[in-house]
């Protein structure tokens, strides 16, 4: 249950993040940070297997699962549909989704406190009860890699503390989750971090890689702080 | 349910496809020749009155023919509206129904008869929406919507460049005339092969998009969601919209172009179902095919030179779809 990542370069045209080799295990949360445009999004879809890596191999213990940042997904429909839509594949070739897809969407969305808004349409809601329901989605694809990009943005505290609760519990549940973002006290409590630079990508311990020194490598910033919220991370 | 909570999701469906039927059996019934309902129902097994065996002849085809055409075009739009997650997306997205037109043009130009020009009308809406298809599936990666749109947009300028030539060489008076009334849309025209001619690829495109329910909700999320979902999108949106297109052509080939019915019609039925596949078509399918017996009769109702339905479903369908325009933005 270990997700392998051997000389993996990811990358689009004209566009080449520096070779990654890097083993995570299941039940560990890895935090991906650096700079915008450094590449956190293309690494992302690559190890979910939505873009071809450019040289390298991947291993993944099952399944990958990619999460947008809050705000990117939109539907019309129920938020209860929109997290059973986590069997769809699954029930690749019946004619409908079964009860039990519903009961376990309805399950996971009260775990996540949103089973009130079950039934309103996913548009009308919150973007954090929108992200709590698609979290909630990850739980009912049960997906072995969960790939999320940046889901503390556009959060209030009160939210992103409910979904940094629920990213853990997805790995306490036996799953690799790699998670992008600029919130580096949600990097101090990772397990790890990556450190995505401008050509260089580094694995750490959480206190070894957000020193000053490292900061200031990856941001250009002298800080002891987080530049997202000024909350001190060292 | 997103309007009715509480309501079984099928229930919507079957009751409007009932006031459907019912509506088509009341416009069977009256007129002239006033059939009670039960000398109607003796015809079809063809033991009725010679007055109920009349007016099955003579109205029945067309009322089969509305009532297809009708939940098909809507089905499609339906399709298509989900699809592309864009509520103006109608059936002629692909350039299907001009399409349809250059070869209904073209085949009316040569002479044929009736059952010759439509299919011709067939055959032209499918290569366009195959020439639609095509030309996007070149495309790789980016938004796959957003070239569909542009080749649909294509293919449709295409046609309608066939068709202006057409219409510019046709012999004045009596080509045209033939042309023009064709392409403003009729159901006077079907006979009963033709009207169940129709009804077969609008059936079997309709088991498709049945079939691919909430498969469709996924696809309407985006490809990178459906594949992240374990879905493949591409073949899976290339099923839908040959589905769609299939159930275009049949209905075109049929009835000529009869606009604003697959635009209407599934605007309607959100109003009452919400947005979810599974529910959303087979509401839009019986609103269409209500709408469209409707619209036959008031284009009977004017005497003898009967209106083009085509013309009177965009001079009700247009105000209609302000208004519902309006409703929704005011929920909303």
């Amino acid at each position: 249950m270990t997700l392998i990542l051997e000389q993996l370069v990811a990358g689009r045209r004209g566009f080449r993040l520096p070779p990654l080799d890097l083993a995570v295990e299941a039940g560990e949360v890895v935090a991906l940070i650096g700079p915008n445009g450094a590449g956190k999004t293309t690494l992302l879809k690559t190890v979910a297997g939505l873009l071809s890596p450019l040289e390298g191999r991947i291993t993944r213990p099952g399944p990958a699962a990619w999460l947008p940042p809050p705000g990117a997904v939109s539907a019309g429909f129920s938020a209860l549909h929109v997290a059973a839509l986590g069997r769809a594949g699954r029930r690749r070739w019946s004619p409908a989704l079964l009860p039990e897809d519903l009961e376990a969407a309805r399950a996971a969305l009260t775990r996540l406190d949103v089973g009130a808004v079950a039934d309103r349409p996913f548009d009308r809601l919150s973007s954090g009860q929108q992200q709590l329901v698609l979290i909630a989605r990850l739980f009912v694809q049960d997906a072995a890699v969960c790939l999320l990009d940046e889901p503390l943005a556009l959060l209030d505290p009160a939210h992103a503390q409910q979904v940094e609760t629920a990213i853990r519990t997805l790995a306490d549940e036996g799953r690799v989750v790699i998670v992008s973002t600029h919130h580096l006290p949600f990097a101090r409590r990772a397990d790890r971090v990556l450190s995505l630079g401008p050509d260089w990508i580094e694995s750490a311990s959480p206190a070894a890689a957000l020193a000053p020194d490292r900061m200031r490598a990856l941001f250009g910033v002298e800080t002891a702080a987080c530049p997202c919220c000024g909350h001190a991370v060292g | 349910m997103a309007r009715l909570s509480g309501v079984p999701g099928w229930v919507p469906a079957v009751a409007l496809t009932v006031l459907a039927l019912a509506v088509a059996t009341v416009v069977l019934c009256s007129g002239p020749l006033g059939v009670p309902p039960a000398d109607l129902a003796a015809a079809v097994f063809g033991r009725g009155s010679p007055e109920a065996e009349l007016a099955l002849a003579l109205r029945g085809p067309r009322l089969l023919a509305a009532l297809t055409c009708g939940a098909a075009l809507a089905g499609a739009g339906a399709g298509f509206q989900i699809l592309f997650r864009n509520p103006l997306a109608s059936p002629d997205l692909l350039g299907v129904s001009s399409g349809a037109g250059l070869g209904a043009a073209v085949a009316l130009l040569l002479g044929a008869g009736v059952f010759l020009t439509q299919t011709a009308a067939f055959i032209g809406g499918l290569a366009a929406g195959a020439l639609a298809v095509g030309c996007a599936a070149l495309t790789r990666g980016g938004d796959g919507r957003l070239a569909l749109i542009l080749c649909g947009v294509v293919a449709g300028a295409l046609a309608s460049a066939g068709l202006g030539l057409v219409v510019t060489i046709a012999e004045p008076y009596s080509q045209l005339p033939a042309i023009t009334y064709w392409l403003l849309g009729s159901f006077t025209r079907a006979t009963l092969s033709e009207a169940a001619l129709a009804l077969i690829p609008a059936a079997a495109g309709t088991m498709v998009l049945l079939w691919l329910g909430f498969r469709l909700d996924v696809l309407s999320l985006g490809d990178e969601q459906a594949r992240s979902l374990g879905l493949s999108a591409r073949p899976l949106r290339i099923i839908a919209l040959c589905a769609a297109a299939l159930m275009t052509s049949a209905a075109v080939a049929v009835a000529g172009v009869v606009g604003w019915i697959g635009l209407l019609a599934p605007h309607a039925a959100r109003l009452v179902v919400g947005e979810q596949a599974g529910r959303l078509i087979p509401s839009a399918m019986a609103t269409g095919a209500l709408f469209a017996v409707l619209i036959d009769r008031l284009a009977s109702a004017f005497g003898p030179a009967e209106l083009p339905v085509g013309l009177l479903s965009a001079a009700v369908g247009a105000p209609a779809f302000l208004l519902l325009f309006v409703l929704n933005a005011r929920r909303a």
